[in-house]
């Protein structure tokens, strides 16, 4: 090792074949440094340009006539439409939900759920959203829907029965956020332990979670199962 | 499901003995995994199978020859590949209903996205599918610069596929070393690992990491692939396309790896598409899903390759499409090199993506972005959300992301494939002999760490 690190400070090639091109640029000391700030008033369209001209819009998500078919068969159901980076979302109302989800899985070809997401937007009025992600796979179209639903008692129509793989994601968002789903057979949690009492995404959970929550694994090898190593630090006494 | 869980019930609770605690007290807390337990052995009998259904009357009650046994497999079983449990209930050597237990790897990655600025969940994403990091940096970039509507350079769109499909060869090869090997041959598991050694040697010498690359930046790459690192992409490929068909040679016909395989975990298109499976599962029964061709992204519209699919939907076809992908993954790295036009690597626009070091060292205002950029970072339109996936080795890899207007994303939920396969392993697994478990577990190729988040 002794000769080699000579040899490195010599910059001769120890480390095989020499990449001569990774170190030294040769347009180097002649290229000018260029800087480009952008201004306050260039951001002014900014937002509309984000909406229409996103650079990775797909194809796949323009459904430019589908919110108005889907409003003229249910017009009680179908809310508000938002559109951004190319993609459509359609709000759904709670009671209408399993019926439209009925009627894209048959009459439009929506038949591959792909994945379910659930949103904490805790300032508003209804507190959660749950977005549902369809594919149409010979018509190549995605589609997002959603509902919203109140913290009080949240509870939404389970869609198990139009896409059957939709219970793994419902559980997941019972797990995560707390939402309950009516009709959803084997409503256990998925990731946390059964009798874990906290839903760990939601945004009142902390991210440090909660001390005690969880038995922790003994220190010793003959030790047992304790709730809390350090309770006075976490702020939390043991309680007995 | 029942609602009182605070007594646990169930064989476990029954043949433990224990004692059940009034939930808060020290009691309880031996109580606890237990009380997990018994949920699941509730939900195991109170679940309804496809082959009850066809049987009629059902087996409920009727056990003369005691022949009926509740098994668990896992979560520390070398065969899981991580830490999947798997609870069956047995009829002799059938399995009769079965559910899986995930969560093991569970590090909630999600909500300390929520925490992050986007470019420092960047690393977590390796570890979440930690089989094909490569790919995974990719999605979450191309996640991110949907949502912020940051453009990429063509140069680094060419090398992320570079990446991206070496990853896709890397995971295969694990793949299919393990699998060979659960179906009892070790001799491929020696080779496809020496050479997925060598794309771990590319990795080392592209972004300066085997495995957690961590490669790719908003609007680019971090820094380029170095000649050398091209160089040995390109004997990569011309060596490995002979080896890949050595090994076809070793399989294909094999009399003991078909039998292993044919017939096993058999799923129609319709049943596929009904239970959610994605990726080589899901054209290993005749679907045609693949986000490559379904949207394409990066330059995959501007290639020429083939989908591999089959439409027998049982094990063996899924090992067909995977192997036959890693032949197409090559000729798309192979047209990649060859059109790799010159030009930058990432976009310069201060405002999106770091600037160039050229920039920070020798310019106040690039060092003033620098630090922007570390701080903050990208910041996307308050209020608005957006879906982009790729397809990762696994299948369908999405990030649906919601902006709060800061730095830090307000949801971030990974679609991930894994997650989606091992929800149709369920009912593969019903009516499966038990000497087939680990074959089907493979045959799905999933990856705790990417299904647990």
């Amino acid at each position: 090792m002794s000769s080699s690190i000579t040899e490195r400070i010599a910059g001769k090639d120890v480390l095989g074949e020499a990449d001569l091109a990774q170190t030294i640029d040769p347009g180097q000391e002649k290229q000018t440094l260029k800087f480009f700030f952008t201004p306050r008033e260039a951001l002014a369209g900014e937002m509309e340009r984000l909406r229409n001209e996103n650079p990775h819009a797909k194809a796949t998500t323009f459904l430019p006539d589908l919110a108005a078919a889907l409003r003229d068969r249910f017009p009680d159901a179908i809310g508000e439409t938002t559109l951004y980076a190319g993609e459509t979302t359609i709000y759904i109302s709670l009671d209408g939900l399993v019926d439209v989800c009925r009627y894209l899985y048959d009459e439009v070809g929506f038949t591959y759920l792909s994945d379910m997401v659930s949103i904490d937007r805790f300032t508003e009025t209804d507190r959660f959203e749950v977005a549902y992600n369809l594919i149409a796979l010979k018509e190549r179209r995605r589609l997002r829907l959603k509902v919203r639903v109140d913290e009080d008692d949240p509870l939404v129509p389970s869609v198990t029965g139009v896409w059957p793989n939709a219970a793994w994601h419902e559980r997941e968002a019972w797990d995560m956020m707390g939402i309950r789903f009516s009709g959803l057979t084997d409503h256990r949690r998925i990731y946390m332990p059964e009798d874990f009492e906290y839903h760990p995404l939601r945004k009142e959970f902390p991210t440090l979670g909660i001390p005690g929550s969880l038995p922790l694994p003994p220190n010793e090898s003959d030790g047992s199962l304790t709730r809390d190593q350090f309770p006075a630090a976490h702020g939390d006494l043991p309680k007995d | 499901m029942a609602t009182d869980l605070s007594a646990p019930t169930g064989p476990l609770a029954a043949a433990s003995g224990m004692p059940a605690g009034a939930p808060g007290t020290n009691q309880d807390l031996f109580t606890f995994w237990p009380r997990h337990n018994a949920a699941i052995y509730q939900a195991l009998s109170d679940r309804h199978t496809q082959a009850e259904m066809a049987g009629g009357d059902g087996a409920a009650g009727m056990d003369p020859l005691e022949s009926s046994m509740i098994l668990n497999l896992g979560p520390q079983h070398p065969a899981t590949h991580g830490v999947l449990r798997v609870v069956c209930q047995l009829d002799g050597e059938t399995i009769d209903k079965c559910l899986l237990d995930i969560g093991y790897l569970h590090r909630g990655i999600e909500k300390l996205a929520e925490v992050k600025t986007y470019l420092e969940f960047l690393p977590y994403t390796d570890r979440t599918d930690y089989l094909s990091p490569y790919s995974n940096n990719v999605a979450w970039c191309l996640a991110v610069e949907k949502l912020a509507g940051i453009e990429v350079p063509e140069r680094a769109q060419w090398l992320r596929m570079i990446g991206a499909e070496l990853a896709r060869i890397s995971s295969h090869l694990l793949w299919a070393g393990t699998m060979v090997m659960d179906a009892g041959a070790l001799s491929v598991f020696l080779w496809t690992f020496k050479y997925r050694e060598e794309i771990h040697d590319i990795f080392d010498q592209v972004a300066g990491q085997r495995v957690m690359v961590s490669h790719s930046r908003f609007g680019g790459l971090a820094f380029d692939y170095s000649p050398t690192a091209l160089a040995m992409i390109r004997r990569f490929c011309d060596e490995f396309i002979g080896q890949l068909a050595d090994w076809k040679k070793l399989l294909n016909r094999n009399r003991i790896w078909i039998d292993r395989n044919v017939g096993v975990g058999v799923l129609s298109a319709e049943e596929a598409v009904r239970l959610g499976c994605t990726g080589p599962t899901l054209r290993g029964s005749g679907v045609e899903y693949d986000v490559r061709l379904f949207e394409p992204y990066l330059k995959y519209d501007a290639v020429d390759f083939d989908i591999p699919m089959r439409t027998e939907g049982d094990s063996l076809s899924r090992y067909f499409v995977r192997i036959e992908e890693m032949e197409q993954s090559v000729r798309i790295i192979q047209q990649c090199l060859d059109r790799l036009p010159e030009g930058p690597i990432r976009i310069d626009n201060a405002k999106a993506s770091y600037p160039s070091k050229d920039e920070v060292y020798y310019s106040m205002e690039g060092m003033i972005h620098d630090f922007i950029m570390t701080d903050n970072g990208v910041a996307p339109p308050q209020g608005v959300e957006s879906y982009s996936a790729i397809e990762a080795p696994k299948g369908e890899l999405g990030f649906f992301l919601a902006s709060d207007g800061t730095g830090s994303p307000w949801r971030v939920k990974i679609n991930s494939p894994s997650f989606a396969n091992l929800q149709a392993l369920e009912t593969m697994m019903e009516g499966a002999m038990l000497a087939d478990t680990v074959i089907l577990i493979g045959s799905i190729d999933p990856v705790m760490g990417d299904s647990d988040k």
